[in-house]
């Protein structure tokens, strides 16, 4: 039977040994400790054949080890892993030749003073693009990700929108039947993260059918352009499935979005105090007219009369009020007990 | 801000630079060789290297003495320095991850270098023929094999040293120790028979005395054979630098990938 799935995992695990100065604020030259940090503990994972899916987790969750596991720059500690059928440690050339990378600093291994032409045709020659394809590739992928106007433009002159389109369109030079796209819209604006976007839902998945591998720390990125989601702490995977799955997993409960004003930082922690409140989250909504956006959990409906009554009696003035389906981010929340930023 | 806390801030800029400064322990060290070294080598050529001392020595003038020297260190500086120019952290990676072997990206990085080292050479070769008479008698052959063990037996040293590199991520000690050693002992600005013995004597374990010392008999006339014995210290010295840097370099890439600093320098 022909395997279903590009990428599996099977118990892969990876543990960074490091030095760190034992100094409690001092300077010391050579007194080192050493720590162990397992980055990647013992993961199983199937990716099936044209899945978009993503991978989303904090920073320092282990997304882009697994990531460079998977393309063989960092051997697993423990277990393995199969890339389009391929042993990412006992056959690693068959592996990078059906992979596509993006690391979420790739514009780096870029050459500044070359057009984005150049450096693409560079990196299809050492990609196994046949000589006498190259120009047509190159031409192809720039195309494809809408550089073709700006193909001969120094690459230093690239907006960030650009050099990370130019990174995509890198990463699909060999045609390669899975994509593995680390974090490719950090630190873009909002445009161009959308473009990217809808590039890779668009174009990569539902047309290409490429299977991509897409980690990202922006909850709602993920929501809308992935088949499924895996939340990923710790080194481990702690809730695998659909995006509208895994946000019904934090449907305990109700949530309530409440904008008031004038409330001091006390009165907050008061609220959170309680009866039947299970959380609180606050956000600066109109700092010049002091106005505070509250999103409270509450175990039950039956806590709202006690929320709404503690507002009256402190005098706080209640600006907006309404009941809020539960988002990807308060699954996150509950489920890695933090906050998607920390 | 009063002048003082604009001092104070002044010691914080200082204070940062020694801090930073003194992390790099192996480099500081080799600041102070350099310039001892650099002493040295000034106070050896001031005092000894005459036209005569050389000429009774290699058979031709100390212009092209020097010329021959300079140039071809290019050669060896190209070498020496190779490896650590083609790993850039982050283009290391995107070739890691493509079906491109590790020697196609040493040797395909290389060839543009040594493209323009040897014109560089021919322009300093040029210039001293046609303005100062250096007489060239070209043995090319010869030459073709002294400039391949040469750069051979330097690659070897870069490899070591790019291996060094990528594990401490702190500069290259190798590929400055060397160029500091090739400066007092390298046979390029004076012979190093003009040093006390003791000094010759670490000279003559250098592959730079080597190679230079064959590369000028092989550019003014002389034989093959009559080099035999340099030549051949000097193919021993790359039969053994050259794989021990390649399976160094290979076994630096290895932990730094294991350890998942690759792409920290």
């Amino acid at each position: 039977m022909q395997n279903e799935n590009a990428i599996e995992t099977f118990g892969l695990t990876k543990v960074f040994k490091s030095k760190f100065s034992a100094e409690n604020g001092r300077r010391l030259f050579w007194r080192k400790e050493n720590r162990k940090v397992t980055a990647v503990d013992h993961l199983s994972l199937e990716i099936k054949k044209g899945e978009l899916f993503g991978l989303l987790g904090p920073n320092g969750a282990g997304k882009t080890t697994l990531v460079k596991m998977l393309c063989t720059l960092l051997p697993p500690d423990e277990g393995t892993a199969r890339v389009n059928g391929f042993d990412i440690v006992k056959d690693q050339m068959n592996v990078k030749r059906s992979i596509g990378t993006l690391f979420s600093v790739g514009e780096r291994g870029f050459f500044w003073r070359l057009s984005g032409y150049r450096n693409l045709e560079f990196y299809a020659a050492i990609h196994n693009v046949p000589h006498n394809r190259i120009d047509e590739r190159v031409m192809e992928v720039l195309r494809l990700v809408g550089l073709e106007d700006r193909a001969f433009e120094f690459f230093q002159k690239y907006s960030g929108g650009m050099k990370r389109k130019l990174s995509l369109a890198r990463a699909l030079l060999p045609d390669p039947p899975v994509l593995l796209l680390d974090e490719p819209t950090t630190g873009l604006d909002v445009v161009s993260s959308r473009s990217i976007r809808e590039f890779i839902r668009n174009e990569l998945s539902k047309k290409a059918g490429k299977t991509v591998l897409y980690t990202t720390h922006y909850i709602e990125e993920a929501s809308q352009i992935c088949d499924r989601i895996g939340i990923m702490n710790k080194g481990k995977i702690i809730a695998l499935d659909t995006p509208d799955a895994i946000r019904n997993m934090a449907k305990k409960g109700e949530f309530v979005d409440i904008v008031v004003q004038n409330i001091t930082e006390a009165q907050e922690n008061a609220v959170r105090r309680l009866n039947g409140v299970v959380s609180v989250a606050t956000e600066v909504q109109d700092a010049v007219l002091g106005q505070v956006r509250l999103r409270v959990r509450l175990e039950n409906v039956d806590a709202l009369p006690g929320v709404l009554d503690y507002f009256f009696r402190e005098n706080i003035k209640l600006v907006n009020f309404r009941r809020e389906e539960p988002t990807l981010e308060d699954a996150f929340i509950e489920l890695t007990g933090a906050g998607i930023t920390e | 801000m009063t002048l003082r806390e604009e001092l104070w801030k002044n010691y914080y800029f200082m204070k940062r630079d020694i801090i930073s400064f003194s992390t790099y322990k192996t480099n500081i060290l080799l600041m102070i060789f350099s310039a001892l070294f650099g002493a040295l080598t000034y106070a050896f050529l001031g005092a000894n290297a005459t036209m005569e001392a050389v000429l009774a020595r290699y058979h031709m003038t100390f212009t092209t003495y020097l010329i021959i020297g300079i140039a071809f260190m290019t050669y060896l500086s190209q070498s020496l320095t190779l490896v650590q120019r083609t790993i850039n952290p982050w283009s290391l990676e995107e070739v890691l991850v493509s079906p491109t072997g590790l020697l196609t990206f040493i040797v395909g990085s290389s060839l543009w270098g040594f493209i323009w080292s040897t014109l560089t050479i021919i322009i300093y070769l040029a210039v001293g023929v046609l303005a100062f008479g250096v007489v060239l008698s070209v043995n090319i052959i010869g030459t073709v094999l002294v400039v391949a063990l040469g750069i051979g037996t330097f690659i070897g040293f870069s490899m070591i040293g790019a291996g060094v590199l990528i594990v401490t991520k702190q500069g290259d000690p190798v590929a400055t120790l060397i160029t500091i050693i090739t400066s007092l002992f390298g046979n390029v600005l004076f012979p190093p028979q003009l040093m006390p013995q003791p000094l010759q004597a670490i000279a003559y374990f250098t592959p730079q005395y080597y190679f230079l010392t064959d590369v000028r008999v092989m550019l003014t006339g002389g034989s093959v054979s009559s080099i035999a014995f340099e030549l051949a210290v000097l193919a021993l010295m790359c039969a053994v630098i050259l794989p021990v840097g390649y399976f160094a370099f290979l076994w630096c890439l290895k932990t730094a990938r294991k350890n998942g600093t690759l792409s920290w320098f």
